[in-house]
């Protein structure tokens, strides 16, 4: 980073700490900003958070990324709520709102107020934080567990401190769930899951149809909850690596990644260049053959089958490649903290190069046979639509939200890795080429052709990108900066965000009493950000529809339960 | 984005709606880099340096390196069942351990997945291609069922790793179909049960469901080192501590996750306990 750059993130933080300072003013505790790019308002009021976060969103223009609890009665007496906000627009800046809530007595439990009904994407978490620490969202419609399913205790919180990780609870009878009943004459509703008819994840699904259309769709997830944010808090940061890897086993390099930098970033290390190219390589690595895979996924789920064998044998190439690369077809141990554990020597560059060209040319036939094959792509077209008012409001990141039309891509927001140098927005050489490319974006109705648009897209993209890099990479030798553990302060925090193949991935640490130890690990998943999408986007669909819907967002399960 | 659709050349008949060249991929060997296992170098080193024993147990997050005294010697044990194959113990102390590329060896029996280094060097994991596995898998369901062998996945909270090795068996490569297996939509059409994951507490009522839904006789199939230890995630308040603990494991696929090789030989192991 040139010290241009750095005055010019500086002077964007400092023009919004401003301003929220002019509105605010004594109802602040204070306004700064942090490992460059995070400006932390600090509420002296809990009761002022939902005009802050109003104020962040239509003002500042911030999208909503994560809300993280921690559990800081020992350290501050109470509970504090951080709301980080992507200010994004081509400023790389996070707006965190912070507010604390004091312990309750066993009467009043204690209760912050909801902003779910102001900014929809922020039920879950609430939701979420309710299940895990017992702060009660006052004014949230849904007072339905979420995390822990009704046969937890009501009183247990995982996520508090007195809370043992290895407790092993015991079930309960007496609660229940109700999912939301649609009556009426011709109303019948399909249970679907937690076991699947495919081999997939575990979640349940539970469709209220008239005739064949979907007239309501609800989903109940969690059930692959592993206490992955509990566990961290039990583990030494290396260790916490490796956990991070496997969140989600297809985005261990994103999430990797990201975890790496809240570390570097609360250490003030930076990796060398090198480490941060093979990073972003890796990255790129993961995003195409994921996006391989989920190509030919649609390709299975309209039953052409022909297009699904092609595509899945361009994705088992790229897992080949990235054992070859990394020592595991899933691409686990690339990131270590401070740099990469991999290197790309020159004959590995020229696999990886070769490779990705070959599947990228076998990949553009394959398309153009999708694209003119009716059958396949008049199921695509209308289906699963989800409009951009919607993404924007359920505050959808990555491919489903480009898909809707929505510019958003943290590679390119917020630039980490090797993003800073390298071209992100697809480049077009000619006119004609820009013409084209404008009437595609026109025509992004977010239905699963958009989204099989943009993926092809970025598989095309991402072959170059690692094509770029490769071109690029330094001669140096260093690939790792040790962390230094004396500077990694106690309960000093930072916030590390990637965007994976399925979209904006946001980790947020903070550091335990022993430098070594983390008091809090916040993961967010693309996964959960978006699943809220598919309920709104198989409405008015038929049933036989819905696989190619879920498809078309590829969701992590595993990624939203933790 | 639609182009044109021309004829390259005569036998072009079908435009572009079917290609018939063919593509091979050679599927003999896993990378030279591919961290497969973990063995021991030397089985009976010199007596043990007690600071470099406790530098492996700490670096293994799973905790799957152990050490105890035996006769007044500190002696290593390796639990292959907990091994996350992340290699870091060969980096610390590559004079004990050393990374395979060859998969390690599924088993029947979970005690066989415990090494202890006095043990002697353990005999390296199998290196079969997957179309000699195929084949013996193929051989052998033929003579024991007659029939095709019906297995059901069941996903009972893994970080979907394993479920990305599972979908690969249908893959063109693999096309496990070829060899007579097949996964089916419902428990009650399988033969074999094909569990992933840490078995969290979430799943466990509709994992024991699913195995009483499945018809005897039945083989449960514990994949990867989750679904066998909870791997990196252990025995916490959300997990079980491997799907053991929930329903009975036949066979056990050690790995991180296993690679669609070690899935074959599992299934392999899984039709003798059939028999």
């Amino acid at each position: 980073m040139t010290i241009r750059e750095v005055a010019s993130v500086h002077s964007g933080a400092a023009s919004r700490e401003s301003m929220l300072l002019e509105r605010f003013g004594k109802r602040l505790v204070s306004v700064r900003t942090m490992n460059w790019n995070e400006v932390h308002v600090d509420a002296r009021n809990k009761e002022d958070v939902p005009e802050l976060c109003l104020y962040v969103r239509d003002e500042l223009k911030g999208k909503l990324a994560t809300i993280i609890c921690s559990d800081e009665r020992r350290v501050s007496g109470g509970f504090v709520l951080r709301y980080a906000f992507d200010i994004g627009h081509g400023e790389d800046i996070f707006v965190i709102v912070t507010a604390r809530v004091q312990q309750g007595d066993a009467h009043s439990p204690p209760a912050f107020p909801s902003i779910a009904l102001l900014l929809p994407a922020a039920a879950l978490y609430e939701r979420e934080i309710k299940d895990m620490f017992g702060l009660i969202p006052e004014g949230n419609p849904d007072a339905r567990p979420l995390t822990l399913h009704e046969h937890w205790p009501e009183d247990v919180f995982p996520l508090r401190k007195e809370f043992e990780l290895r407790t092993k609870v015991a079930n309960v009878q007496n609660r229940d769930y109700r999912f939301l009943k649609v009556e009426g004459e011709g109303v019948s509703e399909i249970p679907v899951g937690p076991v699947h008819a495919g081999i997939i994840e575990p979640g349940h699904f539970r469709f209220s149809i008239l005739g064949e259309s979907i007239v309501n769709l609800e989903t109940r997830l969690f059930y692959t909850h592993r206490g992955v944010e509990k566990l961290a808090e039990d583990l030494r940061l290396d260790q916490v690596l490796l956990l991070s890897e496997r969140i989600s086993g297809d985005e261990a390099v994103a999430n990797s990644s990201a975890y790496c930098q809240a570390v570097e970033k609360v250490a003030g290390v930076v990796p060398p260049p090198r480490a941060l190219k093979i990073r972003t390589v890796c990255a790129e690595l993961e995003r195409v053959y994921n996006h391989l895979g989920t190509l030919a996924g649609l390709s299975t789920d309209v039953g052409f089958a022909y297009g699904a064998a092609r595509l899945n044998f361009l994705k088992e190439m790229m897992m080949r490649l990235n054992e070859e690369v990394a020592g595991s077809r899933l691409l686990f141990g690339v990131n270590r903290l401070g740099g990469v554990g991999i290197d790309l020597p020159s004959e590995k560059s020229r696999l990886v190069k070769d490779t990705a060209d070959t599947v990228l040319a076998d990949f553009n036939r394959i398309v153009r046979l999708l694209r003119n094959d009716s059958s396949v792509m008049d199921r695509l077209r209308g289906t699963g639509a989800i409009g951009p008012n919607d993404a924007a409001e359920m505050g959808l990141v990555g491919v489903a939200a480009r898909g809707s039309g929505l510019d958003i891509d943290t590679r390119r927001d917020h630039p980490y890795g090797a993003y800073r140098s390298i071209t992100i927005a697809p480049h077009y050489d000619t006119p004609r080429q820009v013409t084209e490319h404008e009437v595609e974006m026109a025509n992004r109705r977010g239905d699963v052709r958009s989204r099989f648009e943009t993926r092809v897209e970025e598989v095309v993209n991402s072959v170059n990108m690692i094509g770029e890099v490769l071109w690029n990479l330094d001669n140096d030798t260093e690939l790792l900066v040790p962390v230094q553990m004396e500077n990694l302060k106690p309960f000093s925090h930072a916030l590390g965000y990637a965007e994976s193949h399925r979209g904006q991935t946001v980790h947020w640490i903070m550091v335990g009493d022993e430098p070594d130890t983390l008091f809090r690990y916040k993961v967010r998943t693309a996964s959960f950000a978006n699943w809220p999408a598919i309920e709104t986007a198989v409405l008015n669909d038929i049933v036989a529809d819905f696989p190619l819907v879920n498809k078309s967002l590829d969701l992590s399960y595993a990624g939203n339960d933790l | 984005m639609i182009e044109m659709k021309k004829a390259e050349s005569h036998h072009d008949i079908l435009g572009d709606h079917v290609e018939t060249d063919k593509r091979v991929l050679d599927g003999a060997r896993s990378a030279p880099t591919f961290r497969g296992d973990v063995v021991f170098a030397k089985p009976d080193a010199q007596p043990l340096d007690s600071e470099l024993c406790r530098q492996v147990e700490e670096v293994c997050a799973p905790k799957a390196i152990t050490s105890r005294e035996v006769g007044g010697r500190l002696q290593l044990a390796l639990d292959k069942g907990r091994c996350i194959m992340c290699g870091l113990c060969e980096e610390v102390a590559p004079a004990l351990f050393e990374v395979n590329s060859r998969f390690a060896q599924p088993v029947k029996r979970r005690s066989d997945l415990i090494v202890a280094q006095a043990s002697g060097k353990a005999p390296d994991g199998p290196d079969h291609s997957h179309e000699k596995l195929g084949r013996r898998l193929s051989e052998k369901i033929t003579k024991f069922l007659g029939r095709s062998l019906a297995i059901r996945e069941v996903d009972a909270g893994s970080c979907n790793g394993c479920e990305v090795e599972v979908a690969a068996l249908n893959n063109a490569i693999y096309d496990i179909e070829r060899f007579g297996v097949h996964f089916v939509a419902s428990p009650r059409h399988a033969d074999v049960l094909l569990v992933t994951g840490v078995g969290s507490r979430n799943m466990e009522s509709a994992l024991r469901r699913t195995y009483d839904a499945t018809p005897d006789p039945k083989v449960v199939v514990a994949v990867g080192a989750c679904a066998i230890t909870g791997g990196v995630f252990g025995d916490t308040y959300a997990t079980s501590g491997g799907v053991g603990n929930i329903v009975p494991v036949d066979v056990y696929v050690p790995g991180c996750p296993p690679r669609p090789e070690a899935l074959l030989y599992g299934l392999l192991l899984a039709v003798d306990r059939i028999r």
